[in-house]
């Protein structure tokens, strides 16, 4: 009798978390949705009036948000199509061929996952500015082609997969290329799914690297685009702000209920956090 | 049959992208930071030999270590709240409920971890707001939160914490997931109560899971830069200044590259110190 009492009383604690939890979220999405002289009203107006979309109107007047988008979109498949791509090579030829210094230059580039971006982006900035690349979009995905964790996690991957198939093709005289592209990189779908949305999100909500290397409005990426539309308010309406992070939040807080399994399969199994 | 010189060409083929931008990506620049921390530049005019001197300022500058404690305080406090009440957490929604309220939990405190830290450092700078911000209202409270010397940093570690629990709660629950049914009943058929169950049978079978995710909650935690720019400019006076924070306004604001270069090389000393502990203490408790 008292066991089911205490279960409902703890699914009521951690439902009760979980509202507190998404309630800044929902204040966002409102306030958004407001008129600017409702919007900051207190107590909060959980429950919307009338909503009015005007505020979105205004993002464009402030900052050129369909070309921000634009940038994060493109730095992030670019990112992830280059970093998946230079990791399943590597990660083929140190999981399946043999050569001279395999495994040491495999041990170099595994010790290098202690090295924090943080100390490499003084000498890259340098390097940038002497290419004349601060201030592109080329600054922000050229350095994140190479991913070392997805070399390491796509090696483990492609170790789980039987070496019956492709010494198979072998046989048939398949080349490395054909028997990457069409016997293992198929099979070792779920763990590219986890990596590619893994690489993606780090890419699109990475704020660091932009706010170093991007200084146009025209060049930002939306993370950066919205801390400088903060700076840009002055007395400007704080709604709109609220209506930009809405439009870079939302689409996320979709997609993630659309594709909710593989974001959880892509934390739990490449462990990783942005 | 002895293995072919050309045999070897399309191993170094395949990891020749990734290895080369390996080189000029990670490794130069590695090597690099090493050799500016020997200078004394500002981008512009010649750099100048300084021997070790950016190091010893290191030591004797009050606002480096001030960072250094503040980043400490912030990354320990950040690994005990995640793992501890992201252990909670596991454990209360990994029992029987049903599947609307769990789908709902679940997905509730995953996803404030899925918005951009720019996003979250905005909307939490209006929550916090002195007077027209929710937290004051609902807590009564008149406090200014971000410009207060004693309350900033703990308040960033609440909305550090808000952000990121989300990571170490799908973590800790897809280890607690793996803890085999038959050893609790085992245990259960023993006569061990529900604590001495955790205690013997979850707690060691999860180990590995709760050790992979304290390293790194440590290091993500340990290279916090996003809220203390966004959010209050590492203040007030230098209160929540970290590290690569500070490592930021020298290299990017006053153009100290030398300096930089040394304060991004603490950064990196501490993550390979703590990183080689973690491994080492973990051979005394982790069960692989």
């Amino acid at each position: 009798m008292g066991a089911p009492v205490r279960g409902r009383l703890l699914d009521l604690v951690l439902v009760l978390g979980g509202l507190l939890m998404i309630a800044p979220l929902v204040w966002l999405i409102i306030t958004a949705l407001a008129e600017p002289i409702n919007a900051f009203q207190l107590p909060p107006q959980w429950i919307p009036r009338p909503p009015t979309l005007q505020n979105f109107q205004q993002v464009p007047e402030l900052i050129p948000f369909a070309q921000m988008a634009w940038n994060s979109l493109q730095i992030a498949v670019i990112t992830t199509a280059g970093a998946l791509l230079t990791s399943a090579l590597a990660a083929y030829a140190f999981s399946r061929l043999r050569f001279p210094g395999r495994d040491q230059i495999f041990s170099v580039l595994l010790a290098a996952l202690v090295v924090p971006v943080q100390l490499t982006v003084v000498p890259i900035f340098i390097m940038m500015r002497w290419l004349h690349l601060v201030d592109t979009t080329v600054a922000i995905w050229l350095p994140a082609l190479v991913n070392v964790f997805g070399i390491f996690f796509l090696r483990q991957y492609i170790a789980s997969i039987p070496r019956e198939l492709d010494e198979a093709a072998i046989m048939d005289g398949a080349s490395h290329f054909w028997i990457l592209f069409r016997v293992i990189l198929p099979l070792a779908r779920p763990g590219l799914t986890a990596l590619g949305i893994f690489v993606f999100e780090a890419s699109w909500n990475n704020f660091f690297w932009p706010y170093i290397f991007l200084s146009s409005p025209e060049k930002m990426t939306l993370p950066v685009g919205l801390v400088s539309l903060q700076g840009a308010m002055g007395g400007g309406p704080a709604v709109v702000l609220f209506a930009a992070i809405t439009l870079v939040v939302l689409p996320i807080l979709v997609l993630f209920l659309i594709f909710q399994r593989s974001f959880i399969a892509s934390i739990a199994t490449t462990g990783l956090r942005a | 049959m002895k293995p072919q010189r050309r045999d070897w060409l399309p191993g170094y083929l395949f990891i020749s992208p990734a290895v080369l931008l390996f080189l000029v990506f990670v490794a130069a620049p590695l090597v690099a930071a090493f050799g500016l921390s020997l200078f004394h530049w500002d981008l512009l005019s010649t750099p100048e030999f300084a021997g070790l001197d950016n190091f010893r300022q290191l030591v004797t500058d009050g606002a480096t270590i001030r960072a250094v404690i503040n980043t400490f305080v912030f990354a320990i406090s950040s690994v005990i709240t995640h793992i501890g009440i992201g252990m909670l957490l596991a454990l209360g929604v990994h029992r029987t409920m049903t599947r609307g309220t769990k789908y709902f939990v679940r997905t509730a405190f995953f996803f404030p971890f899925l918005v951009s830290w720019a996003a979250v450092a905005l909307v939490w700078k209006y929550v916090l707001d002195p007077t027209f911000g929710l937290a004051n209202y609902y807590l009564s409270a008149t406090t200014n939160w971000l410009a207060s010397p004693t309350w900033a940093l703990p308040t960033l570690i609440v909305v550090d914490w808000w952000h990121t629990i989300g990571y170490t709660f799908i973590i800790l629950l897809a280890g607690l997931q793996t803890v085999p049914a038959q050893l609790h009943e085992a245990a259960r058929v023993d006569g061990a109560n529900a604590w001495w169950r955790f205690w013997s049978v979850t707690l060691p079978v999860m180990s590995p899971t709760i050790f992979f995710a304290t390293v790194i909650t440590f290091i993500g935690a340990f290279q916090i830069f996003d809220p203390m720019v966004i959010m209050t400019q590492g203040g007030p006076d230098g209160a929540t200044r970290s590290i690569v924070q500070y490592t930021y306004e020298k290299g990017f604001q006053s153009f100290e590259i030398g300096y930089a270069a040394a304060l991004s090389l603490v950064l990196f000393v501490v993550i390979m110190i703590v990183t080689g502990l973690q491994f080492r203490l973990s051979r005394r408790w982790v069960h692989l």
